[in-house]
């Protein structure tokens, strides 16, 4: 990765893109935590039988599947204003793009599996009113992981994030930087 | 250096003036604001389990609730913690107090919560 020109102070650029991390740790938390809670209480999905299709231990999942493609939302308004995150032809940037979309379509799952519920009660992962969520996540991921790696990467390229202190890691960055990560990897 | 419309003199770079309406509220100085929400999500976090546990025990027990709770508070204090160290580095501000003290008020109060609470 080039070093880019600056379109707008570092100072505000850094400021900006801190207020960008935020928002990610506040989503991250609600994220983590819904997920531990439910993969880790066997109690909560797994082994609770449902008794509508509504059932209560699902409320708590289902709200960060939409409060996450509305957190996604209010970081691609806010990322407007940092120009270093633009992507192609000055539209969203690509990792944002997948994230909101991958999310979206967890939020719309929420309707399919409600309706598959209403017939099958078990709460299988691989059954297919499951699919639609999966893979969304899994889409979220991959997008809000490059999205979160750009920011990270950029704040080390104005100096605000020191990279790790082992030097093979800090080597590791600087070769990221310049783009030749691969070349020892891949020979 | 381009600016936006409305900042700086017309043709000069930008003042410190500028500088300082473009970033708004600082984030080394969001320290309470997130302390506030990070109290209100543990707040909510209780209120959730509880509605759980008091209301539909059938499908979650108190145990559960408890349980659910305590992993719950972990991964909002690693949250708090790391949005308060990621705004305050490379800045003189320390909130270390404000930190030891919340995180340590919300440890104490879950403890009691999960010996004294549910049915």
């Amino acid at each position: 990765m080039a070093q880019m020109p600056a379109l707008i102070p570092k100072e505000v650029e850094i400021q900006r893109l801190k207020k960008i991390w935020l928002i990610v740790i506040a989503m991250g938390s609600t994220a983590a935590s819904v997920e531990v809670d439910n993969f880790v209480d066997g109690s909560l999905h797994q082994t609770s039988i449902r008794d509508s299709a509504f059932t209560p231990a699902h409320w708590w999942l289902y709200s960060h599947f939409v409060a996450l493609p509305l957190g996604w939302g209010a970081v691609a308004i806010y990322d407007r204003r940092v120009p270093i995150l633009r992507g192609p032809n000055n539209s969203m940037n690509t990792g944002l793009k997948m994230t909101i979309l991958g999310y979206l379509a967890t939020m719309f799952t929420i309707g399919v599996n409600e309706m598959w519920h209403f017939w099958f009660v078990e709460e299988i992962f691989a059954v297919p009113n499951h699919w639609m969520f999966n893979m969304g996540v899994v889409v979220a991921f991959m997008g809000a992981l490059a999205y979160v790696v750009r920011v990270y990467a950029r704040l080390v390229e104005l100096g605000a994030e020191t990279p790790g202190e082992n030097p093979y890691v800090a080597e590791m960055y600087k070769m990221a930087l310049e783009g030749k990560l691969y070349s020892r990897s891949i020979p | 250096m381009t600016l936006p419309k409305g900042f700086g003199s017309g043709g000069g770079g930008a003042t410190s003036a500028d500088v300082e309406k473009m970033i708004g509220r600082r984030v080394e100085n969001m320290t309470g604001i997130i302390t506030l929400s990070y109290i209100a999500a543990w707040l909510a976090t209780f209120g959730g389990t509880a509605a759980g546990y008091f209301y539909y025990p059938w499908a979650y027990p108190t145990p559960s609730g408890h349980y659910a709770f305590i992993v719950l508070t972990i991964v909002e204090a690693i949250g708090y913690l790391f949005s308060v160290k990621v705004c305050e580095e490379g800045t003189k501000k320390k909130s270390n107090g404000i930190l030891a003290a919340t995180l340590g008020g919300t440890a104490v109060g879950t403890i009691l919560i999960s010996l004294f609470v549910g049915v």
